[in-house]
């Protein structure tokens, strides 16, 4: 699909004028409910994948997980906005959990006894902070920080010295469309890092209580992506 | 349908395909087309998005740097904030061992840099000697820049980012010693068991040296486990290269090759591979998650896999209930539970005695 696009579209790209960026809505919906989206529950990401990463058991699927979580939720809102995105996000997850967990043929029926073990107190979560902007920016060049060199130096060329994907290609001495590509690794790299918070897991499942390592991951540093 | 991972890459061509500029109309109809397949899309697209957005605030970081080449990583100063786990800026180690959780004090990294000892006494002969003899002495510790060495408690499992881009999760009761150098990528396991993430770097070989086996990787995931004498491997991707044991002279023993899924036990005799799915193979790994998985495990190895993971330890007090079979996923950290899984599934009792638990016949 892509291909064909990009085809179609060559000829436009070498013209001469300036790229001009548009300032381009994300979907023909509602715009305010993708903004409420990721204002009132991407922010939760961090807090979100701990609670995942101790609580499921197959790790590799947590990604869809996460996804099926993000889906429920988008879906519920675009009817009603809950009160509590927070809260509703969790509940949502419990669900998805127990659902699998009842479906699934791989995990045996012991493991539906520790069924208990996904009811974690929100309450216990730490409440997630809105970042002030200097905690933020620590956040995003930590996330900078983490890309690979290539990907990193398109990133600074494109975010900071605000140059175009065509002028980043110039300069570094690579095509346009392998700047393309760094961009859409690095868009997917600083994500999972500014949402999430990328997790060092200390899997111990007492280890709930011990909060006083929780603002450490609140800010995300010192960690590194999962898997 | 697309895996999550899938849809996620898509949504990121997409954003990257808007950021390039000259974005017309059509296009964005047919990402409009593109979102409105499934919700699973326009989550996605949303939650790159935002964050592409807000790495705008970046351009904070080129206030008062001349526009000349990226600068070095970690070269920002640090904001100070209320946190007193902030991490000190580290512009001249280009890697550093990973400084949080200073609260672990279980958990000690040592990070030194080597330099070659050249020249110490002047001359030439005298400094080409010494070159030789550092050749001769091991390339690997000329060349080595960084080491560091991690260790986890009983009931403690941590995931440790490598310098390289590597992870290494450290099982419970586990000890490794990470030297990287230009040459290789070495670790050695000294205790317990390690699940290690391989970045790809086929220019320098990541190698995880137990009990005097060498399993070696170049991009992939696996998990080394020292048991008394033996060695056990658990490949999930990509194939490791289990090398026979250096004294055995190398000559009758020949090299392993371990696809994904393979669980190698190698012992003094030799290696005993099980093919196994890679999802079987997985199982082995569990541990990662806080769990052990049991399929038709005799009681005996079950109790000592929880023993590994707690300090409290469930003894069997009557051999004859050793070899019952047990199957099952627990969490390690709860031996209560499966000790009452136990007691409610089998005819046996359990008596808590001087910390341990005891299991008798019923």
């Amino acid at each position: 699909m892509f291909g064909t696009n990009r085809r179609h579209l060559s000829p436009t790209r070498k013209l001469a004028h300036p790229p001009t960026r548009i300032a381009v809505k994300v979907a023909a919906v509602d715009d305010s409910l993708n903004s409420w989206f990721a204002r009132e529950v991407l922010v939760h990401e961090g807090a979100l994948m701990r609670y995942l990463l101790r609580t499921w058991f197959r790790r590799e699927e947590i990604h869809d997980l996460r996804q099926d979580i993000y889906v429920r939720v988008y879906e519920a809102a675009a009817k009603s906005r809950p009160t509590m995105p927070k809260s509703f996000m969790f509940t949502t997850a419990r669900h998805l959990m127990t659902d699998r967990l009842r479906r699934g043929r791989v995990v045996s029926i012991e493991a539906v006894g520790d069924i208990d073990a996904l009811n974690v107190l929100i309450d216990e979560l730490t409440p997630e902070r809105q970042l002030s902007s200097r905690q933020e920016l620590r956040r995003l060049s930590e996330a900078l920080d983490r890309l690979p060199d290539r990907c990193r130096e398109v990133v600074w060329l494109r975010k900071v010295e605000d140059l175009s994907q065509k002028e980043v290609a110039a300069r570094m001495g690579i095509s346009e469309k392998t700047v393309e590509k760094q961009v859409a690794k690095g868009a997917r790299l600083i994500a999972d890092h500014v949402h999430g918070g990328t997790v060092v897991r200390r899997v111990r499942p007492d280890d709930v209580k011990g909060a006083q390592n929780e603002d450490a991951d609140e800010d995300g540093h010192g960690q590194q992506p999962g898997d | 349908m697309a895996s999550s991972r899938e849809i996620e890459r898509t949504a990121a061509a997409w954003l990257a395909r808007r950021d390039a500029g000259h974005w017309s109309e059509r296009d964005q109809a047919r990402l409009n087309a593109w979102l409105d397949v499934a919700t699973a899309h326009r989550v996605a697209f949303i939650r790159l998005d935002a964050s592409w957005q807000r790495s705008d605030r970046l351009k904070a970081l080129g206030a008062g740097l001349r526009p000349d080449g990226v600068p070095a990583r970690g070269s920002w100063p640090s904001p100070r904030s209320g946190n007193v786990d902030a991490p000190a800026p580290v512009p001249a180690l280009r890697h550093a061992p990973p400084t949080r959780s200073a609260s672990c004090s279980h958990r000690h990294v040592v990070g030194r840099r080597r330099t070659p000892s050249r020249a110490l006494f002047g001359g030439l002969a005298i400094a080409t000697l010494m070159i030789l003899a550092t050749l001769a002495l091991g390339w690997r510790h000329y060349t080595a820049v960084e080491q560091a060495s991690y260790r986890t408690a009983i009931g403690d499992v941590q995931e440790l980012p490598l310098v390289d881009g590597s992870t290494a999760t450290l099982s419970s009761d586990s000890q490794i010693l990470v030297t990287m150098s230009r040459g290789e990528r070495h670790v050695d396991l000294q205790r317990g068991e390690a699940f290690f993430v391989v970045a790809k770097d086929p220019s320098r070989p990541f190698v995880v040296s137990a009990n005097g086996r060498r399993a070696i990787a170049v991009g992939t995931r696996f998990a080394v486990r020292r048991e008394d004498d033996a060695v056990r491997v658990v490949v999930t991707e990509g194939v490791v290269r289990l090398e026979p044991k250096s004294q055995s002279g190398g000559s009758h023993q020949a090299t392993t090759l371990l696809p994904a899924g393979s669980v190698a036990l190698a012992g003094d005799s030799g290696v005993v591979v099980h093919s196994e799915s890679v999802l079987q193979a997985m199982e082995y790994l569990s541990w990662r998650n806080g769990f052990l998985s049991f399929h038709d495990t005799p009681l005996a190895s079950a109790v000592a896999e929880f023993n590994r993971y707690n300090t409290r330890k469930i003894v069997i007090g009557d051999t004859t209930i050793g070899s019952m079979r047990v199957g099952g996923n627990f969490r390690w950290a709860n031996t209560d539970a499966f000790v009452r899984l136990l007691e409610q599934g089998f005819p046996i009792r359990a008596e808590r005695a001087h910390g341990d638990i005891v299991l008798y016949r019923r």
